[in-house]
């Protein structure tokens, strides 16, 4: 019964966890208070605000699980844990840092180079640097091995890069790009090979980032462009041609935290102020039982991720378990209550149906859609 | 006796000479194999020694009861480890022996009038029937909960004899009705707290079951999908089934994740309404997908009676609507969390398990 490398211990409980989360609930509500924030479905792909950012960043909320040496504070990740989860349940905008702060930083961490981390690593954890994640192409998204986006040495020892990359989340905002590309030629005997990651400075001449709009008109992703960028030969990560395995890599970081099934809450909150007739309170119950059940999971992940596990797997499960229920919650609120989606509507439930519509497609996509992730849990079972 | 693989162990080792069968009218429940448990002292686990069990804790019993679902066997085990004793115990009630199987009711309209002075155990007079009590017929005694003018009441009920009406669930374990007329019983007055965790106690029971029998419906699905052969290949190399037994791995160890942190919490002694309740409505959603998609990926043999599949699906198509159904435990979920206020919602959420 191959289900075992899907099961992960129950999570330690944290005083120490629930002790910081008292201490952000508490920033939380005084910010709301100071009109600091509005909350917001899905700000953690839309909630772009340095300022704030800024802020989690002086509180010691960023970096929280690296080392002193780096400006982070050694901090566990349950603790970290805690944290995401409350800035996600407020709905609080924290978009401009989130790649940073999950996955660019321990990612830096991991395969940076000295000078790397000591330059990178205390900006991000100040709130101060942002990082976007490079991956997607036009003609490849699940695929991803079948990227085109190339880089040569030049005689300088220099790399030269020339593609485009798409769906590029908040390029426009951000100041790293951690791209992959292709460092030597395609070899169809091994698809994986020859990738490799380069920590690109958006601002470099040869960059056009291109706004590309959703659904509901915002501007959150991109089309980076590269002509002929000109990238410091010391500015390779990690290991040239171990591409793919740094990616798969970041994936468990990626793939299990509370954004994965929180970028609704705020249409749940909005919905508990509403529900009071019995199809109401058994729909709000419902939903809570999934996200429960989520929380779990995911702490459980935050859990293996202490003891230095690298629960890919389970992680691919609960985002796919995670971003099927992000968006169910819309179709369970809307069986009971009576109120149009729309982004003008009067009505504060109204706009959070609206943006959490308008938003919806992308939850199952981003990341690796649902079905890559099962089958990444089909070979967790012993079928592939 | 704390180890809990060992329990484990012990319990499969006995269960392997009962395999899962078909309950009829006739046949009701395993009789061999409930004293086969009993002799193993594995039916009073988790009571403590001078109350007449094993001892153990919480866990062994919990992981006794699961052991036992996911082999679909036919006894008041659940009902009497999780639910019915520790409740007979709590409210100061003389408990049967283990041997004796023991369930519990917690539905109908059974009043209870006090003999005495209602002050503590003692003796009362119930009245009315009690509906949908698992193992009726089965159970030498029940735990009934009834409504008294002072509050509700645990009465420890000898039913040898008594009038039964009979029923089944879907997997045919019979869920009949007891009638109780003037019947003369020790009970214990509760505070509606207590009655409200024995509900979900029971709820949670029900969740055990449900967790473990899902967990092994994954697995003979996992296995049938790599051994079955169609086009030249085994079903598991399949692009299409690969997403269904993952879609049903989700609902399985989200399922899982949620029922352990449920256990965890009665076990560290908190209210486990909510806890209960979110196990349990978990556990039965899981219920849809898991069983629509397993009996899809067997194909046909999984729909005859002949194959096993259908011990557990049924019974999990059962257990999902009983201990109170799903869309009842989501409103006690849904108004619970909404206790302190709507804008509490979620310190609620983060305290519930
Ligand atoms: C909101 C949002 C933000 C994003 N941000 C970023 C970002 O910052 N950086 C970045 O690099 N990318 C980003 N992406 C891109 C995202 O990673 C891709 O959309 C995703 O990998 C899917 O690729 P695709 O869109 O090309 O779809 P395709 O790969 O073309 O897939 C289309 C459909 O076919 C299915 N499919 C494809 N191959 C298979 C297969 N082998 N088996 C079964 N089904 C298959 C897919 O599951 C999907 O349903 C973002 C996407 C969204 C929606």
């Amino acid at each position: 019964m191959g289900s075992n490398s899907l099961t992960l211990a129950p999570a330690p409980r944290s005083a120490a966890a629930e002790e910081v989360r008292a201490e952000v609930r508490e920033f939380l509500a005084a910010e709301l208070a100071a009109g600091s924030f509005t909350t917001h479905v899905d700000t953690w792909l839309s909630g772009v605000d340095p300022a704030f950012s800024r802020k989690l960043g002086e509180r010691g909320w960023l970096g929280m699980t690296w080392p002193r040496q780096y400006g982070g504070h050694e901090r566990t990740a349950m603790e970290r844990y805690a944290v995401t989860e409350e800035l996600l349940a407020a709905g609080a905008p924290v978009a401009a840092h989130w790649i940073a702060d999950r996955q660019s930083g321990p990612n830096l961490l991991r395969y940076g180079t000295e000078a790397q981390r000591a330059e990178i690593l205390p900006r991000i954890a100040a709130g101060e640097c942002y990082f976007v994640i490079g991956m997607s192409e036009p003609d490849s998204g699940s695929d991803l091995a079948s990227i085109r986006t190339r880089a040569t040495r030049n005689g300088d020892g220099d790399w030269v890069v020339n593609g485009a990359k798409v769906w590029t989340s908040n390029a426009h905002t951000s100041h790293y790009a951690i791209t992959l590309v292709r460092t030597s030629p395609a070899d169809p005997a091994n698809r994986h090979a020859g990738l490799s990651q380069l920590l690109v400075d958006l601002s470099l001449p040869g960059i056009t980032v291109n706004p590309i709009r959703i659904l509901d008109g915002g501007h959150h992703f991109n089309e980076v462009v590269f002509g002929d960028v000109v990238i410091p030969g010391d500015m390779l990560l990690g290991e040239e041609g171990a591409g793919w395995h740094q990616v798969t890599a970041e994936l468990a970081f990626e793939r299990s935290g509370p954004e994965r099934f929180l970028s609704t809450y705020p249409l749940i909150a909005e919905f508990a102020r509403r529900a009071s007739d019995p199809a109401q309170l058994a729909a709000l119950g419902r939903i809570s039982a999934r996200l429960l059940a989520l929380r779990q999971l995911s702490l459980r992940i935050a859990g293996a991720l202490d003891r230095g596990e690298l629960p890919d797997i389970p992680a691919a499960l609960v985002k796919d378990v995670g971003t099927t229920f992000e968006a169910d919650v819309i179709d369970e609120v809307r069986r009971v209550v009576d109120v149009p989606a729309s982004l003008d509507s009067p009505d504060a439930l109204g706009r959070a149906l609206a943006e959490a519509q308008l938003h919806a497609p992308g939850y199952t996509l981003r990341g690796g859609t649902n079905e890559i992730l099962r089958g990444i849990v089909a070979r967790g079972l012993g079928l592939r | 006796m704390s180890d809990v693989d060992l329990v484990v162990e012990t319990v499969r080792d006995i269960l392997t000479g009962y395999e899962p069968f078909v309950l009829t009218a006739e046949r009701p429940w395993d009789a061999g194999l409930w004293s086969a448990l009993a002799e193993a002292g594995l039916t009073g686990v988790g009571v403590p020694e001078e109350a007449g069990g094993s001892g153990g804790e919480l866990a062994d019993a919990v992981a006794i009861v699961g052991a036992l679902a996911a082999g679909a066997a036919a006894v008041p085990v659940a009902e009497q480890l999780l639910v019915a004793a520790p409740a007979v115990l709590a409210a100061g009630l003389d408990l049967p022996a283990p041997e004796e199987p023991l369930s519990i009711a917690v539905d109908g309209a059974v009043t209870a009038e006090p003999r005495d002075d209602g002050d503590g155990p003692g003796s009362w007079t119930l009245t009315g029937t009690a509906t949908d009590v698992a193992w009726a017929g089965v159970a030498r005694h029940l735990a009934v909960l009834a409504s008294s003018p002072v509050g509700p009441v645990l009465a420890l009920v000898d039913v040898a004899g008594r009038d039964t009406t009979h029923a089944a669930n879907l997997a045919g374990e019979p869920r009949g009705s007891l009638v109780l007329q003037g019947v003369t019983s020790a009970g214990a007055l509760l505070t509606d707290a207590q009655a409200e965790r024995l509900r979900a106690r029971y709820a949670l029971a029900r969740a055990v079951q449900l967790s473990a029998a899902l967990q092994q419906v994954l697995a003979w699905t996992v296995q049938y999908a790599g051994e079955r052969q169609q086009f030249g290949r085994p079903l598991g190399r399949f692009q299409a089934i690969q997403m269904e037994l993952a879609e049903m791995a989700g609902e399985v160890t989200a399922v899982a994740a949620l029922v352990d942190a449920a256990v965890q919490a009665v076990e560290r002694d908190e209210s486990p309404v909510l806890a209960a309740a979110a196990a349990k409505v978990r556990a039965g959603a899981a219920v849809e997908v898991v069983a629509r998609l397993a009996h899809q990926v067997h194909g046909a043999i999984g729909f005859t009676q002949e194959h096993r599949l259908h011990h557990l699906t049924r019974r999990c198509w059962s257990w999902r609507d009983e201990a109170g159904t799903e869309t009842a435990w989501a409103r006690v979920l849904g108004a619970g969390l909404l206790a302190d206020g709507p804008d509490a919602l979620w310190p609620a959420l983060t305290r519930v398990v």
